[in-house]
């Protein structure tokens, strides 16, 4: 009898042991990710996985569509004056709050103030802006002290971008990213807990009031299908494989390029590739070292690589890279092919002269790489010995990120780093644009190019001159672009309205399962 | 052994307020600005300086040390720089997890571990013995992140019994049934270990079958299995009870791999992310707890020591 009692316990037990997640019901999205984000304040954070979770919750005035040209979201409209100095913004009525605020233009200039003075990207804009005020209840008037071209694309891109937040969460916000409990935005999904290294969890907004118009990119109607998104850091890409096959996740991000052909293959999960490519950097030193002013020597390193040798060895399949010189991918508007005949010369003889004449002895130059990227890494051991077939004497150092970041900012430590950039809408969001970032390329013909850059309004006459400072980067060699990479994540096959493949970052408004 | 155990404990203090200079120190002489890892690649060397700034760490290290020292006296491990909670929340999130996976493979330690081992001492040379050892063998040299995925692709994706990673905590969603996703983890952790403890309970066993007492309980003509279980056993298990604590101990500390490979939100795994996201308050607490954990663990075997062995006498 007892024995039987046992055994019945044992049963239950058992059954119950054994129900899987499907315990969860279809209103939660579980999207695995790569690891947990530092934070989701996004004017601050320019971290990629930051973005992806927090576009849900915060907006800015404008968005991309899905060719990358900005539209509204927080804002219906806009004039821009004659003379292209004065942009008068109108904002849409009624918009909500989490907190179930209405949002209105003291919020909307509030948020600007602070990401202009600690945004990441605020100065690129700010700089130019002479002054902001709220000029209506629903309207924020910009003066600018020039005119400057990219001010929509700048506002659209919400990565290290322009979030709106209540008047009440910006005052007194300053460069540190704000708490969670201040993540209070207009988006379709509200903040609801950051378990660490648990999930990050996002519930439905019922208050939530969608732009009009059919869903395009990221503009249009965002219709929530999900109660819950639930992002969870799984740092295995085997587990994250593993757990969409199994039904553990419905979504999960960065796979790597050898699993392509088998996961493409399996019915089982579907592939995503990622619209906008990544793009792997080697910065050159402009401020100190060997490599300080002497164009010469930077254009041999250049010549020496061979970047399809690289690619091939680091990502793997054909379908997820290109050779690329045009730091714009194919499509973009912005994609030229000025000064692209050096991208990827791979002559060591001549790369071998032309150090010669640059006055290059042997001395050592110092190349720092991270293994947190393997990608970067796999890159690195390839130049290096192409670099070294050319006579270049390189000391390649091996770090991890926080360190390498560290060592990065130090003039005296480095000649070469890796690092890659994420796909954005407009050239001037490029780091090697920022005078400020490591590297420090601030010439005067950079100057002058970039000036005429911002100033201009009209897209032609940007395309052209923008070409031009792509053509300078290869003459004056501040950094070298290594190629295309189409990332790609997988989806559980039972959800619907992901598209054939993402923007820039996931979105998971008007998908259901 | 009250007197005993409040003079070990005493002990605890300079250790732990060493083992936080060393901790501090270490911590912050490796390279690496948290700053700069929240702010991003795109941050500027100035900016990265003035959050740095804003959080304090511009200050002399000393001065920062004395600051964290007198919070922890009054129970503040911090706020993590990273999740912008307590210090001692992060912990206890972690905790959960890797007490709960510590217990379980325990369990299955002890369900595998020590009859297996019994079995192998008691017909030692026989073709039980052999199959028992080479099997032990197998399992302590198999790698746990191997044995992991091939337990996901089988009971996970292929059979779908359990799920592949993750662990909500028991208060969330499904409460105590959650634990089904500690199972294959903690099957996982278990092989190897278990294996050690057959081997040691093995030797243990018949090192002390030599000894003149259990040959006089033969010679009194006890049964073969009362003569193993209580005279041979019983004092096998003080050497086994030093490995069963420092096992748990390692559990809680060591299970990074396994943690990683299910994906599990445990102690191990937390220490490893938060060093390399350069979350000094987070990796300070994490390994003075730890400190504390070993302290206690060796503490407790030292009290069953007595309780198993007569002939040891506190003092």
């Amino acid at each position: 009898m007892k024995l039987k009692i046992w055994m019945k316990s044992a049963l239950a037990v058992g059954a119950l042991m054994t129900l899987t997640s499907g315990a969860y019901a279809d209103g939660m999205l579980r999207y695995a990710t790569v690891g947990e984000p530092p934070s989701l304040d996004q004017q601050v954070v320019t971290s990629d996985l930051a973005t992806t979770i927090a576009h849900h919750m915060f907006e800015g005035l404008y968005t991309f569509n899905a060719s990358n040209a900005p539209v509204p979201l927080l804002a219906s409209g806009e004039t821009v004056s004659a003379d292209g100095k004065t942009i008068v913004i109108a904002l849409r009525e009624g918009v909500k709050f989490h907190n179930g605020q209405a949002m209105t233009s003291a919020d909307v200039l509030a948020s600007l103030q602070r990401w202009g003075e600690f945004g990441s990207r605020g100065s690129l804009i700010f700089d130019h802006v002479d002054s902001v005020e709220a000029s209506g209840d629903y309207e924020i008037t910009i003066n600018l002290k020039e005119p400057f071209g990219p001010w929509k694309n700048l506002m659209a891109f919400i990565n290290g971008g322009p979030a709106i937040y209540p008047a009440s969460v910006m005052e007194g916000a300053t460069k540190e990213p704000i708490s969670p409990d201040q993540y209070i935005g207009t988006g379709p999904y509200k903040f609801n807990e950051w378990e660490a290294n648990r999930y990050v969890e996002l519930v439905r907004f019922d208050g939530y009031i969608s732009p009009e118009g059919a869903a395009d990119g990221y503009g249009g109607e965002r219709a929530t299908n999900f109660d819950t998104l639930r992002f969870i850091p799984v740092s295995d890409v085997g587990t994250r494989v593993a757990g969409v096959r199994a039904g553990d996740y419905d979504y999960a991000e960065s796979i790597p390029g050898d699993l392509f052909a088998d996961l493409d293959a399996d019915t089982g999960v579907k592939t995503m590739l990622n619209g906008g490519p990544i793009f792997g950097l080697v910065f050159l030193n402009s401020s100190d070292g060997p490599l300080k002013e002497n164009f010469a020597l930077r254009r041999a390193i250049q010549t020496a690589i061979d970047k399809t040798p690289a690619l091939q060895v680091a990502i793997g399949p054909e379908g997820l890279w290109r050779a690329n010189g045009s730091f714009a991918p194919e499509g973009s508007v912005w994609a030229t092919k000025a000064g692209t005949e050096n991208y990827s010369r791979g002559d060591a003889e001549a790369a071998k002269a032309m150090a010669a004449e640059a006055g290059y002895d042997g001395q050592p130059i110092k190349f720092m790489v991270s293994t947190n990227y393997p990608f970067h890494y796999d890159s690195a051991i390839v130049y290096t010995k192409q670099l070294a077939q050319a006579g270049f004497n390189i000391d390649l150092q091996v770090y991890d990120w926080a360190t390498l970041i560290e060592k990065r900012a130090q003039p005296d430590q480095w000649d070469l780093f890796f690092t890659h950039h994420g796909f954005v809408p407009d050239p001037i969001l490029i780091s090697v644009m920022n005078d400020n970032y490591p590297g420090w390329w601030a010439t005067p013909e950079k100057k002058a190019l970039k000036d005429r850059f911002t100033a201009s309004s009209d897209p032609s006459e940007r395309q052209k001159i923008w070409a031009e400072l792509q053509a300078l980067i290869y003459e004056q060699v501040p950094t070298m672009k290594t190629g295309d990479v189409y990332t790609y994540n997988i989806a559980s096959p039972k959800l619907k309205g992901l598209g054939k493949q993402t923007l820039i970052w996931p979105s998971f408004w008007n998908v259901s399962k | 052994m009250l007197a005993y155990t409040a003079k070990r404990l005493l002990t605890l203090i300079p250790t732990l307020l060493a083992a936080s200079i060393l901790v501090f120190l270490f911590v912050h002489l490796i390279p690496g600005d948290p700053a700069a890892i929240l702010l991003g690649d795109t941050a500027t060397p100035e900016e990265v300086a003035q959050l740095s700034a804003e959080m304090g760490f511009d200050r002399p290290l000393y001065v920062q040390y004395f600051i964290w020292l007198g919070n922890v006296l009054q129970g503040d491990l911090g706020t993590s720089i990273f999740f912008r909670q307590p210090v001692l929340s992060v912990i206890g999130s972690g905790a959960e997890t890797s007490i709960l996976l510590a217990s379980m493979t325990m369990i299955w330690i002890i369900l595998i571990g020590l009859p297996i081992g019994i079995l192998s001492a008691t017909k030692q040379g026989t073709w039980i013995d052999q199959i028992t050892s080479s099997g032990a063998m197998l399992a302590a040299s198999i790698p746990t992140f191997w044995l992991g995925l091939y337990l996901i692709m089988i009971f996970s994706v292929t059979l779908g019994w359990f799920p592949s990673s993750g662990f909500p905590s028991l208060s969330d969603h499904g409460g105590i049934t959650n634990l089904r996703y500690l199972l294959l983890p903690s099957l996982t952790l278990a092989a190897p270990n278990a294996a050690l403890i057959v081997r040691l309970v093995r030797a243990s066993m018949l090192d002390v079958s030599r000894e003149d007492h259990v040959r006089t309980a033969r010679a009194k003509g006890l049964h073969p299995t009362r003569v193993a279980i209580k005279h041979i056993f019983r004092n096998a298990l003080i050497a086994v009870a030093a490995a069963f604590g420092f096992t748990f101990a390692a559990l809680i500390s060591e299970a990074v791999v396994t943690e990683t490979v299910f994906s599990l939100p445990g102690i191990g795994r937390l220490v490893v992310q938060s060093i390399l996201r350069r979350d000094y308050p987070v990796i300070q607490g994490v390994i003075l707890v730890i400190v504390v954990l070993y302290m206690v663990v060796n503490l407790a075997v030292d009290l069953a020591y007595a309780r198993l062995d007569p002939r040891v006498s506190l003092k």
